[in-house]
C-alpha cells in the first residue's frame, strides 16, 4: 500500500486540539466505551488511523466524525492519553475549513491569527454603511424612547421599505445568504463524499419528501431531545450548557422570522401599522426573546465554565475553534442584552454602540457559520439523517443481493 | 557466621521468592554472608503460586526445591521468615538494619504433623489461593511450605480454637504469647527482591471483576490449575462449579494502561498462551477466545505461540476488551472491537480470564526506606549506594530473567562488600 500522508494536514490537526493523535497504540478502547458508536461501524478507533496516516480525504467524507458527540468517554478510558474525543474534534474543525466556501475566509475562520481580520470585515462593512446611511448621529432622549434602535441607520419617508430594515436586511441577508450558499455547498459535496466512502450503489433515491420524513426529520427530533448527548457519561454536564442554548436558537430563529415578516409583510397592510416600531416588553414575542437572549446567556455561560475547568483539570490548552464560537455567543447575547437595557434606561449614545457592536457579532455568527463549530449544526444533522439513510433500504442495492 | 549481627561483608536480600533466593545463594555460595528476609511465612514467593513456569513449564517443586534444599546446607545464609525491614541507617559497606519478625506463635519444635490443622475450629481465607477457599487458623501455607513449619492467625482463633490448638499439640511447639521480635543486623549492601503483587482487577470498572463469578484472574487460574489448589486441579467457574465449554482471555487487563499500570508486564501474554495448555488438557473441546493489543512473545517464546495459534479452537482477537457484560446464565459477554476487520464483537463466554499485570509490591506496601524508584515502583538500582534491585522489583520480567538480574545483583552486591 502507498500511503501519502499529508503532514499539513497532521499538523493541523495538532494545532486544533488533536496534539496527542500520535500517542494512539490501537487497541481499541474507545470504540467499546463509546456509548454512541454502534456495533458494524464503530468509531473513534478506525478515525484515529486514519488520522496518524493523514488520510484526510476518508476522514472528511466519515459520518462518524460528526456523530461524536465529544462524550469524552473514550478519552477517560484511553490506556495512552490520546484523547480520540478531542482528536474527533479537530477533525470536524478540519471538515469545516475543508468544506468552506469560499476557501480564504474559511482558513481565515480557523486560527486565532485570522481574528482581527474576522472582526474587521463587518465592523468596517457595517461601520461604513452606517455613515453613508447617514444614521451616525445620536438621537434625541424623546427620538430613543420612541423608536429605540429602528432608526438606527436613519429614516426615510419611503413606506414600503424603511431604511432601517432595508439596511439590516441588506448586511444581514448578504451574510446569512453567503453562509447559507457555502453550507449548501459543503452539506452537498460531503452527502457525497459519504456515499462515495461508504460504497453504497443505491438502486433507487428517496424523493425530497421521503429523505425529510424518513432520515432528516427523526434526525431533527433527536437533537432536540439530546438523545444521543444523554448516553454520555464523562461530559454529561454539557447538556445544561448545550440545551438551553440549543433552546435559545430555536427561539431566537422564530422570533427573527416573526419580526422580519411583522416589520416588512404584515405592517405594509393599513390595518398592522402599529406593527412598526419597538415591541412592548410584555408583547409575547417580545418575551420570547428575552427568554431566548437569557437562555442564551446563561447556556454558553455554562459551556464556557465547563470548558474553563476541563482545560484547568487537564491541563490542556483550549484551542481557537473550540473558544471562538463560545466567546461570540457570549458576544451576541451580551451585547444584544445590554443595548435593550441602555434602550430602556434611556443612554443613547451608549446604546447605540452597543448597537453597533451587536450588529456586528450577530453577522459575524451568520457570515462565519459554516467555517466554525457553528457548522455541526448542519453537519451533524447531515451525518445523522446519512447514518438512517445507510442503514435504510435505500442504502442498500436491494436489486443483487 | 561468626557473629548474631553479621560479620562485615554481609548482604541483606529482602525477599524470599526465586529472584531473592537465587541472589542470596549466589553470594553466599561464594563466600558472603547473606541475610534472607520474607515477610511471608514461607519462601518461593509468586512462583511457589504457579502451576507451571516458564520456561520450562515445570511445576514450582522443581526449581524451588533445590534451592531451599542449597539454602539449608548452607551456614552463611540466614533466613528470616514472617520478617520485615524496619529501619536503614549508615551508608554503602557500613548498614544498620532493623529487622522486625512477626510471632509466628509456633516454634521450632513443630514437626509438622498437622495435629493442629485437625484440632482447629476455625476458618480464615487463603491467602495462598488467592482467598478461593478456606483454611484453618492453625495451618501450613501450602503443600510445599518451606521451612516446613505451621503458622497461627492468632486474631482469627476463637478462645476454644486456641484451646484447641494448644492441645492438639504433641511437641509444645503452640505458644501464643509469642511477641513481635526486632533485631539490628550490619551489612555492606542491601539486594531489594520485593517481588511483584498482581495488579488490584477491581480497579478496572469496565471489566466488571467482582460482580460476576466467572470473571478471574490469571494468577486464579494458576491456583484452580495447581495440583494443591482450591479445585485439585480443576479449572471451573467458582460460585456454580460449571466446567466451562468457552474461555476469553481478556490481555493488558491494567497494564500499559496509565489509567492503572502504564507500562507491559511481560509475562502476561505467555502465562495466557501456557494457561490454554492447561485448559486443552482438560477440556480439547473447549472454545477460547483470546483478545490482544499485540501479542508479545519474545524470543524463543515465539516458537510457543506459533504452536497455541494453530488450535483449532481457539480465535485470536486483536481488539482489547473494554467491556465486560455478567449475564443471567452465569456466564459473561466480552465486548471488543475487533481492529482488523473493524466490527465490535459480543463474545458470549462461560469464562473470562484477566490477564492482570505485576505491580510491583512495593508501589502496593509502600517502601520501608527511600528508594530510588520510577515513577510505576520499580526499584532503580544504585550500587554506588550499596542499594541494588533484583527481579521483578527492578522490572516486570519472567523467571529466566528475573535470575539473571539476581545473579547480576549479587556480583554487585559482592562488589561492594569486598570494597570495604
Amino acid at each position: 500500500m502507498n500511503a501519502q500522508p499529508d503532514l499539513d494536514f497532521i499538523k493541523y490537526l495538532k494545532s486544533a486540539g488533536g496534539d496527542t493523535l500520535k500517542k494512539c497504540y490501537q487497541c481499541a478502547t474507545c470504540s467499546v466505551v463509546c456509548p454512541l458508536s454502534t456495533d458494524s461501524k464503530p468509531f473513534p478507533r478506525k478515525e484515529m488511523i486514519w488520522a496518524q496516516w493523514g488520510l484526510k480525504d476518508k476522514l472528511v467524507a466519515d459520518p462518524d466524525i460528526f456523530l461524536c458527540h465529544q462524550c469524552g468517554d473514550c478519552t477517560a478510558y484511553c490506556p495512552r492519553g490520546a484523547k480520540p474525543g478531542d482528536v474527533l474534534g479537530a477533525i470536524r474543525a478540519f471538515a469545516y475549513t475543508h468544506y468552506g466556501w469560499p476557501s480564504g475566509l474559511a482558513k481565515l475562520a480557523s486560527s486565532s491569527k485570522g481574528l482581527p481580520m474576522l472582526v474587521a470585515i463587518p465592523a468596517v462593512i457595517i461601520f461604513v454603511l452606517w455613515l453613508v446611511s447617514g444614521g451616525l448621529v445620536v438621537p434625541s432622549q424623546a427620538d430613543f424612547a420612541t423608536h429605540g434602535y429602528q432608526q438606527f441607520f436613519g429614516h426615510w419617508d419611503f413606506y414600503w421599505l424603511s431604511k432601517n430594515v432595508f439596511y439590516i436586511d441588506v448586511i444581514m441577508l448578504c451574510a446569512a445568504g453567503l453562509a447559507v450558499f457555502s453550507v449548501y455547498k459543503g452539506a452537498l459535496s460531503m452527502w457525497k463524499g459519504m456515499k462515495e466512502h461508504s460504497g453504497i450503489q443505491s438502486t433507487f433515491r428517496p424523493t425530497i419528501v421521503q429523505f425529510t420524513t424518513e432520515f432528516l426529520w427523526p434526525s431533527i427530533i433527536e437533537i432536540v431531545r439530546h438523545t444521543r448527548f444523554r448516553e454520555c457519561k464523562t461530559n454529561i454536564d454539557r447538556i445544561q450548557g448545550h440545551l438551553p442554548l440549543m433552546l435559545s436558537f430555536i427561539g431566537l430563529f422564530i422570533v427573527t422570522v416573526w419580526s422580519a415578516t411583522a416589520n416588512d409583510v404584515l405592517a405594509l397592510i393599513p390595518s398592522f401599522h402599529f406593527l412598526h416600531g419597538p415591541m412592548s416588553v410584555w408583547n409575547p414575542v417580545k418575551i420570547l426573546a428575552n427568554v431566548s437572549a437569557i437562555a442564551m446567556i446563561v447556556g454558553v455561560g455554562i459551556l464556557w465554565s465547563n470548558r474553563s475547568r476541563k482545560e484547568k483539570e487537564e491541563g490542556t490548552k483550549g484551542s481557537f475553534y473550540d473558544w471562538f464560537l463560545i466567546w461570540l455567543i457570549m458576544a451576541v447575547g451580551a451585547s444584544g442584552l445590554l443595548a435593550e437595557i441602555a434602550r430602556w434606561a434611556g443612554l443613547a449614545a451608549p446604546g447605540y454602540v452597543i448597537y453597533y457592536v451587536h450588529l456586528v457579532t450577530v453577522m459575524m455568527l451568520f457570515m462565519y457559520m459554516p467555517y466554525t463549530k457553528f457548522a455541526h449544526l448542519v453537519f451533524r444533522t447531515l451525518a445523522m439523517a446519512f447514518e438512517k439513510y445507510r442503514e435504510s433500504p435505500y442504502g442498500k442495492n436491494t436489486l443483487n443481493t | 557466621m561468626t557473629d548474631e549481627q553479621g560479620a562485615s561483608g554481609a548482604i541483606l536480600v529482602v525477599g524470599g521468592g526465586i529472584s531473592g533466593l537465587t541472589s542470596a545463594l549466589e553470594a553466599a555460595e561464594v563466600g558472603n554472608d547473606v541475610f534472607l528476609v520474607e515477610k511471608n511465612a514461607y519462601f518461593g514467593g509468586r512462583v511457589a503460586q504457579l502451576n507451571q513456569y516458564f520456561p520450562k513449564l515445570c511445576p514450582p517443586s522443581c526449581g524451588l526445591e533445590i534451592n531451599f534444599k542449597r539454602v539449608k546446607d548452607n551456614r552463611r545464609i540466614r533466613p528470616f521468615t514472617m520478617t520485615t525491614v524496619k529501619t536503614v541507617t549508615g551508608g554503602p559497606g557500613n548498614y544498620e538494619v532493623t529487622l522486625e519478625t512477626a510471632p509466628r506463635y509456633v516454634n521450632s519444635n513443630c514437626t509438622a504433623c498437622g495435629e493442629c490443622t485437625a484440632a482447629c475450629p476455625d476458618e480464615i481465607d487463603n491467602d495462598f489461593n488467592l482467598g478461593m477457599d478456606k483454611c484453618k487458623a492453625a495451618y501450613l501455607p501450602h503443600e510445599m511450605a518451606f521451612p516446613r513449619r505451621y503458622v497461627i492467625n492468632k486474631a482469627a482463633l476463637s478462645v476454644a480454637g486456641a484451646e484447641a490448638v494448644k492441645a492438639a499439640c504433641k511437641y509444645n511447639a503452640v505458644d501464643l504469647e509469642m511477641k513481635p521480635e526486632t533485631k539490628v543486623i550490619k551489612v555492606s549492601a542491601i539486594i531489594w527482591a520485593t517481588g511483584w503483587t498482581p495488579y488490584d482487577p477491581t480497579k478496572m470498572d469496565n471489566l466488571k471483576f467482582g460482580q460476576s463469578k466467572a470473571i478471574v484472574t490469571n494468577m486464579m487460574i494458576e491456583r484452580m490449575a495447581a495440583p494443591g489448589g482450591p479445585t485439585d486441579g480443576a479449572i471451573i467457574r467458582p460460585g456454580d462449579g460449571k466446567q466451562p465449554e468457552s474461555f476469553a482471555f481478556v490481555q493488558c487487563a491494567g497494564s500499559r494502561d496509565e489509567n492503572h499500570l502504564e507500562f507491559c508486564s511481560y509475562i502476561c501474554c505467555m502465562a495466557t498462551f501456557k494457561q490454554m495448555t492447561y485448559i486443552r488438557e482438560r477440556y480439547p473441546e473447549a472454545k477460547i477466545y483470546v483478545f490482544y493489543i499485540d501479542l508479545r512473545t519474545p524470543g524463543k517464546y515465539e516458537k510457543f505461540r506459533e504452536k497455541l495459534m494453530d488450535d483449532k479452537n481457539s480465535t485470536f482477537i486483536k481488539g482489547k476488551v473494554a467491556e465486560i457484560i455478567p449475564e443471567l446464565d452465569g456466564g459473561v459477554t466480552v465486548v471488543a472491537e475487533n481492529a482488523v476487520t473493524g466490527e465490535k464483537i459480543r463474545q458470549k463466554v462461560d469464562m473470562a480470564v484477566l490477564a492482570t499485570g505485576m505491580q510491583p509490591s512495593l508501589a502496593v506496601q509502600g517502601a520501608p526506606v527511600s528508594l530510588n524508584m520510577d515513577k510505576s515502583g520499580f526499584i532503580i538500582s544504585e550500587p554506588e549506594k550499596g542499594m541494588i534491585s533484583a527481579g521483578c522489583a527492578r522490572k516486570a520480567a519472567d523467571v529466566v530473567t528475573t535470575n539473571q538480574s539476581s545473579t547480576a545483583a549479587a556480583l554487585k552486591a559482592i562488589q561492594i562488600s569486598r570494597r570495604s
